[in-house]
């Protein structure tokens, strides 16, 4: 397990001081995920410590957005007034983004070269780590 | 305070305890009722067979900012508890390089319909809403505020910050967008009659950023690793683009 941690938030430090020395708009935990992702292409894989955290703490992604879930429900007085705006957007413009993202995509896969790739989706993950 | 000792049965907290006020401003209090909060959420949402409407954010939220209006805690002192999940947030961001990596060649055989449809996508996404406000009518700064929603917080809050939008208004459309993609996926999923797993996977990403990534990989590790790489690029592109694209207007 602390391996695992270890490995995760040495990379993450990786990361932030390479944003950091670049000055880029890439956050560093975006920058970690990239390096990490790069080490094990040349590793090879990752240690079976490695995969066990990193599966607990995406198990519990949506919890760490919650304290900033909250936050929708104290905005500042002077923005009540915007509210039926900043709904509207969020709701109807997620419909209607998501709606012509999903058609785009769906024509785009339909192309000869990916849907021979589709039934292969159901073949047994290559890492024992997913079963 | 009141409305909290009004739960309690009579004489169950010493007076002084109540007086003294320990209880309400210990930080650890609200952090274990963010997570027995989540856990009550999850479990319902496990006994309604994950169904998105009873997502746990969108079940635990409202409850938690309820009884934070009830005993009076200022909502900055609720963030300052709840900092460890904050911090959590990034390290799980590099945790998802195990599954993209693990899924990877999957991925390699659909990159060019998901690299154009979140080059096209995040456009939409952030178009879309601002175009929406617009037409019902919000500030300038809702508007900015409003251009990164489907990006994932991190990322949302460095661009909010560099194209002069308001950070915390940033952070709580983010969310609420996030949910409301997840919530609105099989209605959408329904509609465009699609049922491969890895585009399902791409579109929760792209629209509904981490949390719609965490519901990805509810449906499957594969969906979730679609989910990882069109989120990270979303967010990636909008980084680059959104400060640029502001100044045109």
């Amino acid at each position: 397990m602390l391996k695992g941690v270890i490995v995760i938030l040495l990379f993450q430090l990786l990361g932030e001081t390479l944003v950091a020395l670049l000055q880029s708009p890439v956050p560093g935990p975006v920058a970690g995920m990239i390096l990490l992702w790069l080490a094990l292409a040349i590793k090879g894989g990752p240690s079976k410590d490695l995969s066990v955290v990193s599966h607990n703490l995406i198990q519990y992604l949506s919890l760490f957005f919650l304290p900033a879930g909250v936050g929708l429900f104290f905005l500042p007085p002077e923005l009540h007034q915007y509210l039926p705006a900043l709904i509207s957007a969020m709701v109807a413009g997620t419909l209607v983004a998501m709606l012509l993202s999903g058609w785009l995509l769906k024509s785009l896969a339909r192309s000869p070269d990916s849907t021979q790739t589709r039934t292969q989706v159901r073949n047994p993950a290559r890492n024992p780590a997913d079963q | 305070m009141d409305a909290i000792r009004g739960l309690l049965p009579h004489n169950f907290l010493p007076d002084n305890f109540l007086q003294s006020n320990s209880l309400p401003s210990n930080p650890l209090l609200w952090l274990l009722l963010t997570l027995a909060c989540y856990q009550a959420a999850l479990w319902l949402y496990q006994r309604c067979g994950r169904r998105a409407i009873v997502h746990p954010i969108a079940t635990s939220a409202p409850f938690i900012a309820l009884l934070l209006w009830l005993s009076d805690i200022p909502y900055r002192d609720y963030v300052a508890a709840n900092q460890l999940l904050y911090f959590l947030l990034g390290p799980t961001t590099v945790a998802l390089a195990i599954p993209l990596y693990q899924e990877f060649h999957h991925i390699r055989k659909l990159a060019l319909p998901v690299l154009l449809t979140v080059l096209l996508g995040s456009a939409v996404a952030a178009l879309s809403a601002v175009g929406i406000a617009w037409l019902v009518g919000a500030n300038r700064l809702v508007l900015l505020s409003l251009a990164p929603k489907s990006v994932t917080t991190p990322i949302a809050i460095g661009i909010a910050e560099n194209i002069g939008a308001l950070p915390t208004l940033t952070t709580g459309v983010v969310v609420f967008t996030g949910v409301i993609g997840t919530l609105l996926s099989p209605l959408v999923f329904y509609l465009l009659q699609l049922r491969d797993m890895r585009l399902q996977g791409v579109l929760l990403g792209l629209n509904a950023h981490g949390i719609g990534t965490a519901r990805s990989f509810e449906i499957h590790p594969t969906a979730g690793a679609f989910a990882t790489l069109s989120m990270g690029l979303t967010g990636i592109f909008s980084a680059l683009t959104l400060p640029y694209a502001v100044r045109l207007f």
